[in-house]
């Protein structure tokens, strides 16, 4: 990409996933999250929630199994894998989300700053995604972004 | 839980992880769709010059693991860290965690880092939650 400032406001087409009961479990398992919340209904109950909730990183669940993969992505945003980093990541919800719950994701590129840091050169590639659920209501919001080293 | 329990400054109880293992990164893998070989692969590793690495969302998941063992789930609503060092199988982390503000409604700020056995922070970040208040809702 000859200038990467050309990447904001690149939109991702919307997806679509369900929340499945059984995928949380598999994935707070595979963290070794032993919250009973995440496996049990009656214990997500007892602490207020309608059904079974989504563990805090979840979401990144929908993203690479009902969105696009690490790869795809960096296809559409024409970078190269091999100097890209996670550099930081954030969830805000604003409601909660549950199992059953079909979650549609709308996302695109809202920032890129260029700066110098420890390890020489690099962008800052933000990318905003919003969550809706069935109903039409706005869950979730995550920001991800990505550091491509020069 | 209440939020005139909590107090500026309050560190929460350190969480220890079992060790990371190569197996978790390929459940990880499964569970999370991350399928990038750097993660399950040796000879990816071996290209990439670091060896096989965890995810770096797994250990944001396992920082997650510690806030929620420390406040319950249904009150923390917003969750920011970034990724400071790989982390490699073998290693053990601990999440630990600490409370920096309290804010108007209900809020809390607290900040949270995972860090290995010699204390290398693997994930900063900081977290917010809302607490029930003692006081009655008019």
């Amino acid at each position: 990409m000859s200038n990467v400032k050309e990447l904001i406001g690149i939109e991702y087409d919307p997806y679509s996933f369900e929340v499945e009961k059984g995928k949380i479990k598999e994935f707070a398992m595979a963290i070794g999250d032993d919250n009973p919340i995440y496996y049990n209904l009656e214990s997500a109950q007892i602490e207020g929630f309608k059904r079974i909730p989504i563990p805090l990183t979840y979401l990144t669940v929908i993203d690479l199994w009902g969105g696009y993969g690490f790869q795809e992505k960096m296809e559409k945003l024409k970078l190269n894998v091999t100097n890209i980093l996670h550099g930081e990541q954030e969830y805000e919800f604003l409601k909660d989300v549950y199992a059953g719950d079909i979650l549609t994701v709308t996302a695109k590129v809202t920032k890129v700053e260029t700066k110098k840091g420890t390890l020489g050169g690099m962008d800052l590639i933000t990318t905003e995604s919003k969550y809706t659920n069935q109903n039409g209501e706005l869950v979730a919001i995550s920001k991800n972004v990505l550091i491509q080293l020069h | 839980m209440y939020f005139e329990e909590i107090k500026v400054g309050h560190s929460f109880p350190n969480i220890k992880k079992e060790e990371i293992t190569r197996i978790q990164l390929v459940k990880y893998a499964g569970a999370s769709g991350d399928f990038n070989p750097l993660h399950t692969v040796e000879e990816a590793g071996e290209q990439a010059g670091t060896g096989i690495i965890a995810h770096g969302m797994l250990i944001m998941g396992m920082t997650a693991q510690g806030i929620t063992s420390w406040i319950p789930r249904k009150y923390v609503k917003k969750l920011n860290v970034r990724f400071k060092k790989m982390t490699f199988p073998g290693e053990v982390i601990q999440i630990s965690g600490r409370v920096l503000e309290k804010k108007e409604n209900k809020l809390v700020v607290c900040e949270v880092f995972a860090k290995n056995s010699e204390g290398e922070v693997k994930v900063s970040g900081t977290f917010e939650a809302i607490l029930p208040s003692k006081e009655k809702v008019s």
